[in-house]
């Protein structure tokens, strides 16, 4: 089975308490999550639902293949997986969690359902159950290199670049020395050795990779770029990775950011087409029409405050990281904004949670409040050209 | 602008709708599931061309119900309600359409504590929630169902006592406003009590005191008669089949009429107000067994119903009275509107009995 290259928090969810924002706003929408009317639909041939490419995978007589068929439920909960990936649709995450349910609950689970469980919970950003998965799949399987992968990937987002590291070099006795590279020059980007890790990564021949990794190295050259300031260079790395992996919804959303940042509004849209349905390529969207002041933006606002509605409703924290990005971009509002931020920040530590902090720390005028995330920069090493004003102003 | 185009949906988790309105002991309100769930949970794209069409997803609404009935239940004080869908319809959500099914559920008592059964894409999809929205008179709840928490209880707030006493005492006089049934008998009654019987003939009183003490001891036999089995069908200690009922209050307004045209009993038409307004109690009991009588304000409820109904039948009164005791002496009054006025209540009376008795709804 080809290694799944989880890279950072993508589409995400967690369990939060209920915050202040969320008493406000769901008495204030409890009635007005619905976008129109009930109605009896003129005649019987109108299509109600198109049914999502391999949702059928996931009916009743697959159900009951998978739940005695471990060679089955594995590959079967993969594709749920990487198409909650591929097409942000949540719902394949939780088919992916029916299939695993009956195997976790044997006596000894099987390593590979610990890490397709570890990468459903990451998914969900429920990052400490997800690394007790992925401790309990590597002490069963030392030399599974999924695991460590997907151990690394999670100790990144969290900001434990120590730990990460270790997991990496443990993946060295496991998998492609290409890969192991990729896993140790990522973390040493983050870690004072910004300039020598992205020289390393981008001598890597693309050839000595397995395809699988391939838009890894874009993606992480593209950011790399990024944080030195060769803004030129990283869209390069971007439009490459998204030539070879049209799919890859972390790269279109990292280079959609990267245009935005330019206020290259118009080209973003471009980007962006056919994408609406997922809701953080909804927000770019929804900036992209912000910056050009024109009539689109009132329509993804509406499509895009409804699904955050549904999902406070929930009880879920969004993506709390978007949702900072949508009260501070879209909806103009800097305190929302940084008091998001901050639960953002109380979970995940990358760059991009540390940007959109000090924007909104910025924007209402709190430099109290982004403190944390500036001694945190220091004691790493982090560097980030954009986030140098922010640095200097708070 | 290709946003504008496309039929735009953002995707989110998989979530249920359930909005329920407790008042008593009846729960109303709607049901919701993403037609893509009811897929994957029902089986409804007949041909399987991967599209739902209206017509597949009504074809098999028995069997969504079915399901909703298995992995969807309510209960008072841990008690079943009886729950009942209504005709599907179509809601567009943020992620795309859902069915939309509205239900009533009856519940044996007034709902204090509503428990909530809710397994929908039990096995399906483990990150379904059921996202409710309670409301019981001004309050409103929302929570959110799992398939870990297999039951919620949801304490419905306790109306307070005055609220209670406001909403019943609307509703008692509603009911006999918009009650033409009751406001014909009494009527019937009234009509003869500004005349008095002498030699086979109708004529006017003197004065108005006679007329008053007529009308005063017709009021209150009435009164008195309908809040004694009002008061006991409310607590349950008789109860009486409704089609029985609602035909002798319908013969009840024949036998009031007729007496007009042929008197037979002339001088004590309180008693005629007694036996049935007995009979009247038991209808009006019926529309307070429909709403409830909340926990906690029980006996202040009734109270204020029967009040309602009391306030509502004085201000008839209050109304009619003058009038008939104006055209009291003129031959309109005395051999137009008693005998006309009579028959034309005993007809329409006469085709709510055979209504009632032989076709009850």
């Amino acid at each position: 089975m080809p290694l799944v290259l989880m890279r950072r928090a993508i589409q995400g969810r967690l369990r939060v308490n209920r915050s202040r924002l969320f008493c406000a706003l769901s008495l204030a929408f409890t009635f007005n999550v619905s976008w129109a009317a009930p109605h009896i639909p003129g005649n019987n041939a109108e299509v109600v639902a198109e049914l999502p490419a391999g949702a059928r995978h996931n009916s009743a007589p697959s159900r009951a293949l998978t739940a005695t068929r471990l060679d089955i439920a594995l590959p079967l909960a993969q594709f749920d997986i990487s198409q909650a990936r591929a097409t942000g649709d949540l719902r394949f995450l939780g088919y992916a969690e029916a299939i695993l349910q009956p195997w976790l609950n044997q006596p000894t689970v099987a390593p590979q359902v610990l890490v397709l469980n570890a990468t459903i919970l990451q998914s969900r950003h429920a990052f400490d159950a997800s690394l007790t998965e992925l401790d309990r799949a590597v002490q069963a399987r030392p030399e599974d290199a999924q695991a460590w992968l997907t151990r690394a990937t999670v100790l990144r987002v969290l900001g434990r670049y120590a730990e990460a590291m270790e997991s990496c070099q443990h993946l060295a006795a496991a998998a492609d020395a290409a890969i192991t590279t990729l896993c140790e020059q990522s973390l040493r980007g983050l870690t004072g050795h910004l300039g020598d890790a992205y020289a390393s990564i981008s001598s890597l021949p693309q050839q000595d990779l397995p395809p699988e990794a391939r838009a890894w190295r874009y993606s992480e050259l593209g950011e790399m770029a990024e944080r030195l300031g060769d803004d030129p260079a990283a869209e390069h790395w971007f439009r490459e990775g998204l030539r070879i992996a049209p799919q890859d919804f972390y790269m279109r959303t990292a280079c959609a950011d990267l245009l935005l940042r330019q206020q290259r509004a118009a080209e973003t849209l471009q980007l962006l087409s056919g994408y609406e349905s997922m809701e953080p390529m909804l927000l770019r969207i929804a900036i992209a029409h912000e910056q050009l002041h024109d009539n689109g933006a009132a329509a993804a606002d509406a499509l895009l405050s409804s699904a955050f509605q549904v999902e406070e409703q929930r009880g879920d924290s969004v993506h709390r990281r978007e949702q900072a990005r949508y009260l501070l971009d879209v909806s103009h509002q800097p305190m929302a904004a940084l008091a998001a931020a901050q639960q953002n920040w109380r979970v995940q530590r990358e760059p991009d949670d540390i940007l959109i902090l000090l924007r909104a720390a910025h924007d209402a005028h709190q430099g109290q409040a982004a403190q944390p995330a500036l001694q945190f920069l220091e004691r790493q090493g982090l560097q980030d050209i954009r986030l140098d004003p922010y640095r200097k102003s708070i | 602008m290709l946003l504008l185009a496309t039929a735009a949906h953002a995707h989110i988790a998989s979530n249920g709708f359930l909005v329920a309105h407790v008042n008593g002991r009846s729960v109303s309100g709607s049901y919701e599931l993403a037609v893509r769930d009811v897929e994957l949970a029902v089986g409804v794209d007949a041909n399987r061309d991967g599209r739902v069409t209206w017509g597949e997803l009504r074809a098999a609404e028995p069997q969504i119900t079915h399901y909703l009935a298995q992995h969807l239940a309510l209960a008072a004080q841990g008690k079943a309600c009886d729950l009942a869908f209504q005709p599907m319809q179509i809601n567009d959500r943020v992620d795309g359409n859902y069915a939309w099914l509205p239900f009533t559920a009856r519940c044996p008592s007034a709902v204090d504590q509503l428990t909530i059964n809710y397994s929908v894409m039990d096995g399906v999809d483990p990150s379904h929630r059921g996202l409710l929205t309670l409301i019981a008179g001004a309050a409103v709840q929302t929570a959110v169902l799992d398939g870990k928490t297999a039951q919620a209880a949801f304490a419905v707030f306790a109306p307070s006592k005055w609220r209670a006493f406001v909403e019943y005492l609307q509703a008692g006089i509603w009911h006999i406003l918009s009650g033409i049934d009751h406001l014909l008998f009494l009527l019937s009654l009234l009509l003869p009590a500004v005349l008095f019987r002498r030699n086979g003939r109708w004529e006017p009183v003197a004065q108005a005191r006679p007329a008053l003490i007529n009308i005063l001891k017709v009021v209150t036999a009435f009164t008195l008669a309908h809040s004694i089995t009002l008061t006991l069908a409310a607590l349950d200690v008789v109860r009486l089949p409704s089609r029985l009922t609602e035909s002798i209050i319908a013969a009840s307004i024949i036998v009031a009429a007729l007496n007009n045209i042929f008197p037979i009993v002339t001088d004590s038409r309180a008693r005629i107000a007694f036996a049935f307004g007995l009979l009247h109690g038991f209808g009006f009991a019926s529309v307070l067994s429909d709403m409830g009588l909340p926990h906690g304000a029980r006996v202040v409820s009734l109270l204020a119903f029967n009040l309602g109904i009391e306030t509502g039948q004085l201000a008839v009164v209050l109304t009619v009275m003058p009038i008939i005791y104006g055209i009291r002496a003129g031959a309109f009054y005395r051999r137009g509107v008693m005998p006309w006025g009579s028959a034309a209540i005993a007809v329409i009376a006469t085709v709510w009995l055979v209504q009632r008795a032989i076709f009850p709804s």
